[in-house]
């Protein structure tokens, strides 16, 4: 099936019951399966067909506090126009589930400059290699974002056209095994007008017993109704920076709850992907790439060819971008001597968003490996074999060179 | 129709708690109070930004500043999460400003309005950004003097009409629009009443004096309010089904406009001439009004 019909098959599976969503290429068809889904019956669910996408995340996010398992979809322009609303949804803590079908601004090929520039917004973003993974981190997305020591919104990324168009052989769970691995999720707000009161005053006795932050989840820490009925003053009320931080400590936690659920799904139903990270013929390598998404099929062929020349590389295939795995890429950089980073995305001023990430994780480090940058597959441009196996060699040749300059490689022009 | 109420048929049971930080004598605080007590506590309170937030002592689940744009979005998804979990007999209630509504809100309210979302929508309309200072929005009348339509040499305040919101969502063919005055709670109360057991998506929109913004004596709220109804300049009505229209209040013979406009800061400036365009334009819309009550429209 295509990538985006297996984002279908997840969010049926995990008995999402609120789905809204707009138009765009090359998420359309996710949003067209999924109304066929709800029309035949096969699954009950409230579909709200809105007329933008800021309305789509805002409806999953008010849905969510009421009880709903909520889910969108969205692409490119579309996730920038829902860009605010994607920073409501984190601040109020809903687990609304989203997929991202990627795809380059004013163009319509996919990079993943799209949901890298949501990076801030404090969702978390986990990168999808084929359809396989598409359906089953669509149905982990729900486990961890409702974990109640996470309890934040999950953005899964396709790469457009490259998987959401492009049909593979794609296994489908059994319904009650997804059951018995998903429970029903049931909302954290306080949002029956009968126990309202008394709801308040439990929290506001839970804040004043000292309780807050840093309790693995705070009950409804992004709600209004706590800085304006707990707080004394109008100053103390807007006194929010605690947000930041509570939300930042969940972050760091999803860090865990991410592999256990990567682990367990591996257990129920045979394939798991690394959890944060996955690392390919890394054994004994001396240098390896590290890709996210799609071209991580691409770079797994690229190594097998170096490996053949007796060439000691290997790739590391990043899944999750946000929480992102400092530890484990400072694990990876303390056995190997360079590291290669090909970013499909660019911070413009800067460079490529994951070679950044990458270099500050390990500058604490006492030995350091290399790390060089690429960038490649930009506004859809074709990623051959050969590009990253000269990416890869060249990553391989830094080894033993002098000091290295910080520019990064273009690859194919 | 909403069924003729007088001001003794008003429940008892407040809502609101006494005490909230708006300004002294504020429309849109009595408004909440009058809104939420029509409803009563089986509701859901909205509000994006607009100075209502600020009314934080009314006792019902509520959901503030879920982005300026997004009340329609936000009740939408409240009223579909409601009806999953079984609980559609609680009434989802946006109290949104005018800005939140004519202006940056306007999408997300046609659509909610098209695809007929089981919510109840009241307009609180103070006619300008007055939580941002009262800067103009698209609901502030013609003429009037506000941050970003001063007054001065090259200006004579805001050179546009105002939106008429209440008769674009009738257009919607949604089952219920009204109009209300904060001046007239029995009229306003008696149209909630109406409006609550209705299905699908209802429009309330309410005058609201700002003394503040509007430069009046903040004692005389009431009177504005009286006086934009009673010169035309505010008529209550109310729509069904997008058809079926009738005034709910007609005064006898309209009082002139200029004595409601002459105690308001903002139209201080007005030149006898423009006093009198804006009566020609409001005898003229009340003749319209008058032609069409009690009958099928559209």
């Amino acid at each position: 099936m295509v990538g985006n019909k297996a984002v279908a098959y997840a969010v049926k599976l995990a008995r999402a019951n609120l789905i809204a969503a707009y138009p765009i290429t090359p998420q359309t068809t996710i949003v067209e399966y999924l109304s066929e889904f709800v029309a035949s019956g096969e699954l009950p669910a409230e579909f709200v067909t809105v007329e933008g996408e800021i309305t789509a995340q805002l409806v999953c996010l008010s849905g969510s506090i009421a009880g709903a398992r909520a889910f969108t979809a969205t692409s490119g322009e579309g996730l920038l126009y829902m860009s605010h609303a994607l920073h409501h949804t984190a601040r109020y803590w809903a687990p609304v589930v989203m997929a991202v079908a990627n795809r380059s601004v004013r163009t319509m090929q996919p990079d993943h400059t799209d949901l890298l520039a949501q990076r801030e917004t404090g969702w978390i973003q986990l990168y999808c290699e084929n359809n396989q993974e598409v359906l089953d981190t669509g149905i982990m997305a729900y486990k961890i974002a409702e974990d109640d020591r996470v309890r934040l919104p999950v953005a899964f990324a396709l790469d457009g056209y490259v998987l959401s168009f492009t049909a593979e052989p794609v296994s489908i769970p059994e319904q009650e095994k997804v059951d018995g691995f998903l429970k029903p999720f049931k909302s954290k707000y306080p949002v029956l007008p009968e126990t309202w009161d008394a709801e308040l005053e439990e929290y506001k006795k839970h804040w004043q017993q000292g309780k807050g932050i840093n309790e693995p989840f705070t009950p409804f820490a992004g709600d209004e109704n706590f800085s304006h009925l707990t707080m004394v003053s109008w100053g103390k009320g807007h006194d929010l920076q605690w947000r930041w931080r509570a939300h930042q400590e969940a972050m760091m936690r999803a860090k865990k709850v991410i592999k256990e659920v990567d682990e367990e799904y591996g257990r129920l139903f045979g394939r798991s992907y690394g959890g944060l990270l996955e690392e390919y013929r890394c054994e004994d390598a001396e240098a390896v790439i590290v890709v996210m998404g799609t071209l991580a099929s691409t770079s797994r062929v690229a190594v097998d060819n170096l490996r053949k020349q007796g060439k000691r590389v290997g790739l590391v295939k990043l899944k999750s971008y946000r929480p992102f795995p400092s530890e484990e890429m400072q694990d990876i950089a303390k056995r190997v001597k360079a590291i290669g980073v090909i970013d499909r995305n660019i911070s413009l001023g800067e460079g490529g968003i994951v070679y950044g990430s990458i270099r500050s994780a390990l500058y604490d480090q006492v030995e350091k490996p290399k790390v060089l940058g690429y960038y490649a597959g930009l506004a859809g441009r074709e990623v051959r074999v050969r590009d990253i196996e000269n990416a890869t060699e060249k990553t391989l040749k830094a080894i033993g060179s002098g000091v290295m300059d910080s520019t990064a490689t273009w690859i194919g022009g | 129709m909403s069924k003729k109420m007088s001001i003794r048929d008003l429940r008892k049971e407040e809502v609101m708690w006494p005490g909230n930080p708006a300004c002294q004598g504020c429309g849109g605080s009595i408004i909440g109070r009058l809104i939420f007590k029509a409803l009563g506590r089986n509701s859901a309170r909205v509000e994006v930004a607009s100075c209502a937030p600020g009314f934080m002592n009314i006792r019902v689940p509520s959901f503030f500043g879920p982005a300026f744009e997004g009340a329609a979005a936000f009740m939408t998804g409240l009223a579909r999460g409601y009806k999953i979990i079984g609980r559609e007999d609680i009434v989802v209630a946006g109290l949104i400003g005018d800005g939140g509504t004519a202006d940056i809100g306007f999408q997300g309210l046609s659509g909610a309005a098209e695809r007929n979302e089981n919510v109840f929508w009241f307009t609180y309309d103070n006619e300008a950004y007055m939580n941002t200072g009262g800067q103009r929005s698209s609901a502030t009348p013609e003429f009037a003097s506000t941050s970003t339509t001063p007054v001065a040499k090259m200006s004579r305040g805001k050179t546009s009409e105002k939106k008429n919101v209440p008769m674009i969502l009738a257009l919607h063919h949604v089952p219920y629009v009204a109009t209300a005055s904060v001046a007239y709670p029995e009229d306003l109360t008696a149209k909630i009443v109406y409006g609550k057991e209705l299905r699908g998506f209802r429009y309330m929109h309410i005058n609201s004096p700002c003394p503040t913004g509007w430069g009046t004596d903040p004692k005389d709220t009431i009177k504005i309010a009286r006086l934009a109804v009673e010169s035309g300049l505010w008529p209550l009505y109310e729509i069904l089904d997008g058809r079926h229209f009738k005034l709910t209040y007609k005064p006898r013979e309209l009082k002139p406009v200029s004595e409601t406009l002459k105690i308001q800061g903002r139209f201080r400036h007005l030149k006898d001439e423009e006093i009198a365009s804006i009566q020609k334009a409001t005898t003229e819309n009340w003749s319209r009004l008058l032609a069409i009550d009690g009958k099928d429209i559209f």
